[in-house]
């Protein structure tokens, strides 16, 4: 993603028209094509013809409902929950991930730091760590009775948390998973994207004697922009996603009172529970329907950012 | 683009989803094992040193144990139906029977080998056989246990609270359900600490103690009108608003350590659940007792050994599986002090050593004489399709009644319509 949107920076060539000498290339991206085709596209056009049937695995009586199942989804109570669940996970993880993450990214930028390599490493390990295994500890350490962070709690004097049965404390657990496993990988993004900043604007900022935090707002972020959007784009999509971390923590339904179900969670749960295969492919295609919106807001607010720094610069 | 991407993560989500919680247990032998035999389970339905013992006999065959939970192993094992890659062996639990016999079309019908099913039938308790007989005839499950209803008490914190310690006595004090609430109430009051585990299994065990709960002997659908599922709500419910229970769910990381600790007093405990006692605490080792349940018995829980149609070692599953439930090892698992699941053969209830057999962990309470009674007096319920489904609906409503989140009408009122959606 990040070198597609480095090749339309790049002056576009001015040769039009297939040349042939280029049509080798398409045997080059054949393999691709190919497997695309038989685990992407077949998937996807396979998924939009269930969305109008009534499906059950292993039924004999499959049949054809036309627009029932989206009827029904609008007027799904416990899909709407899932939007709101997916969107307030997305926002208590994302604002908190990136202030992390670009924190970490600027002090592991600072040259006099020892060990840099060491702790970029370090960095990196939870988010190469089984999602599973992240979803088990942290299920233990936010355990209702004798999970260790109400013990904590408990020990500082604090009430205890119900961090499965309440709407925020189980939205701020799951959050905390996410967080946990990509601030890492985020930091060492905004790292690589401060290490290009040019050096020159640090030091005309040192000479007009800015002070560190001057020099992060007014240098850094600003520098960053191109970086913020394409994190942006990318944690939403991915936010959209979020599955394992609320299945681990509660089952299919995400919680008795379903305040951590996401939409992929009850797209899951109304496939693989209820074996509403139909219903579900039609959860899928107001997923994709929900990405399609948001992208397409990401990419007006990505212009609108590009915009400004044209006139910047 | 995005929507490929979305399509790939989903993919590896469900195959995280089916791993999640599964072990693969792999026994590598010494010798060199020709055939390679993948069984599904969960839980504690393949013992691991019933299992040794056999690759012993057989050194010919490997054992690949693929382990989820209840409800991830059934969808992943409905996937495989559907698909082309399938276990050898693949366990079927109670609360899906009602489904799964209707798979005469994926699972082997066990009549149909050789030796046909029919030559052991008259080992097995007949209507734990006639679990998971087809509406066509075709047999497609053998039983492995049947979990008799009892309660599991802890004698140390019974006699802190000055109750009776004796199980005859214990068992005099809880007649009925609502007893029960009350002695778990003085408990409460005495202790300040909970008297039961979790209220959510009362639900379970007295609709369990019926005739029908969710479908009605001819099929009809009844959840919503049969006066058990609403006396075993309203039951659970008030339970739950005695607060005599921990919030701590069962199997849960919590709910061991609760044990270990003394959190609670009691533990609803079907026949199995005195393997996961032994498993969660082995430190209470004769701590705790076991006393009859109130209200009659009843059977909670079981599970059926079955062969997947295009299982590639069919001949070798059904050699494991008539060797793993036959009378002896199902009498050899139960007197095995690290197990305690009772035998759905019927020559084991007449078997002096497991009629007379004591357990030590369990204060030698003669659970051999508790269960076989239970065992042989036990009525089948009539199975639904979607038992599984309705189960957990209830679960998840007494659960918002459990943390407070709900009163116990407006619990109810939403279970049935989110069933209805559900099922129908």
């Amino acid at each position: 993603m990040s070198l597609l949107q480095k090749a339309k920076m790049m002056p576009s060539r001015k040769a039009a028209g297939i040349h042939a000498h280029d049509k080798w290339g398409f045997l080059y991206i054949t393999p691709f094509f190919t497997i695309f085709l038989l685990f992407g596209l077949l998937p996807i056009l396979f998924t939009v013809y269930l969305a109008f049937y009534h499906w059950e695995l292993l039924s004999e009586a499959n049949y054809y409902v036309g627009f029932q199942n989206f009827s029904e989804l609008i007027k799904d109570p416990y899909f709407w929950i899932a939007v709101r669940n997916t969107f307030s996970i997305f926002f208590i993880s994302f604002v908190p991930q990136t202030i992390v993450a670009l924190l970490l990214a600027v002090v592991l930028a600072n040259p006099h730091l020892k060990f840099a390599m060491f702790w970029r490493t370090m960095l990196l390990i939870p988010w190469i760590t089984s999602v599973l295994a992240v979803g088990i500890v942290f299920s233990q350490l936010f355990g209702r009775e004798f999970g260790m962070i109400n013990v904590a709690m408990q020990y500082l004097g604090l009430p205890q948390v119900d961090w499965v049965g309440g709407t925020i404390p189980s939205q701020v657990a799951i959050a905390t998973m996410i967080n946990w496993r990509w601030v890492g990988y985020n930091a060492l993004i905004y790292l690589a994207a401060i290490l290009a900043i040019p050096k020159e604007l640090y030091e005309s900022a040192e000479i007009d004697g800015a002070s560190r935090w001057q020099t992060f707002i007014y240098v850094t972020i600003p520098q960053l922009r191109n970086t913020l959007t394409f994190m942006l784009v990318v944690g939403t999509i991915g936010g959209l996603q979020t599955f394992l971390e609320p299945l681990i923590y509660g089952g299919a339904t995400g919680g008795d009172s379903r305040q951590f179900s996401t939409l992929t969670l009850y797209l899951f749960e109304q496939a693989f529970i209820n074996g509403r295969f139909g219903y579900a492919a039609a959860i899928g295609i107001a997923i994709t329907i929900i990405v399609v919106i948001i992208s397409f807001l990401n990419y007006l607010g990505s212009r609108k950012i590009a915009g400004e720094e044209g006139v910047k610069s | 683009m995005k929507k490929v991407t979305r399509n790939r993560k989903a993919i590896v989500a469900v195959a995280g989803a089916l791993s999640l919680a599964a072990t693969t247990l792999m026994t590598a032998p010494a010798h060199a094992a020709t055939t390679k035999l993948t069984i599904w389970s969960f839980g504690n339905v393949i013992d691991t040193s019933l299992q040794a013992e056999y690759l012993k006999l057989h050194p010919e065959i490997e054992i690949v144990i693929k382990k989820g939970d209840l409800d991830q192993h059934h969808s992943g094992l409905k996937n495989a139906l559907y698909s082309n890659v399938q276990p050898d062996v693949a366990a079927v639990e109670l609360s899906y029977m009602g489904e799964f016999r209707n798979y005469s079309k994926y699972l082997t019908d066990l009549n149909s080998l050789s030796p046909s099913a029919t030559t052991i039938k008259d080992d097995y308790l007949p209507w734990r056989w006639d679990q998971m007989k087809a509406p066509d005839g075709a047999q497609l499950g053998v039983p492995t246990d049947v979990g008799g209803l009892a309660v599991a008490y802890r004698v140390d914190l019974f006699k802190k609270a000055g109750l009776p310690t004796d199980r005859e006595k214990v068992a005099a004090l809880w007649p009925t359900w609502d007893k029960f609430i009350e002695v778990g109430k003085q408990y409460k009051a005495k202790t300040k600490s909970n008297f039961i585990d979790t209220t959510g299994a009362i639900f379970g065990a007295v609709l369990n103690q019926g005739t029908e709960k969710y479908v009605s002997a001819d099929g009809r659908l009844i959840y919503s009108t049969n006066p058990t599922v609403q006396r075993a709500f309203t039951t659970t419910a008030n339970a739950s608003n005695a607060k005599i229970g921990s919030l701590i769910p069962q199997y849960s990381p919590d709910w061991g350590v609760g044990m270990n600790k003394g959190t609670f007093a009691t533990i609803l405990a079907p026949a199995w659940m005195l393997t996961y006692i032994k498993q969660y605490a082995p430190k209470t080792k004769g701590m705790w007792d076991v006393a009859a349940v109130p209200g009659k018995g009843g059977n909670m829980g079981g599970s059926a050994l079955t062969i997947p149609k295009k299982a590639v070692h069919a001949k070798e599953a059904w050699d494991f599986i008539r060797w793993y439930l036959a009378p002896e090892q199902q009498t050899k698992l139960f007197l095995d002090p690290k197990n305690g699941a009772f035998p759905t053969t019927v020559s084991a209830y007449e078997n002096a050593k497991v009629v007379g057999y004591k357990d030590p962990f369990f204060n030698n309470a003669p659970i051999g004489a508790i269960y076989s009674q239970s065992a042989t007096t036990l009525k089948p319920i009539a199975l639904g399709n979607k038992d599984r489904t309705i189960d957990n609906t209830f679960g998840q409503a007494l659960s918002r009644v459990m943390l407070g989140k709900q009163s116990s009408s407006a619990a109810w009122g939403q279970a049935l319509s989110d069933i209805k959606r559900a099922v129908g």
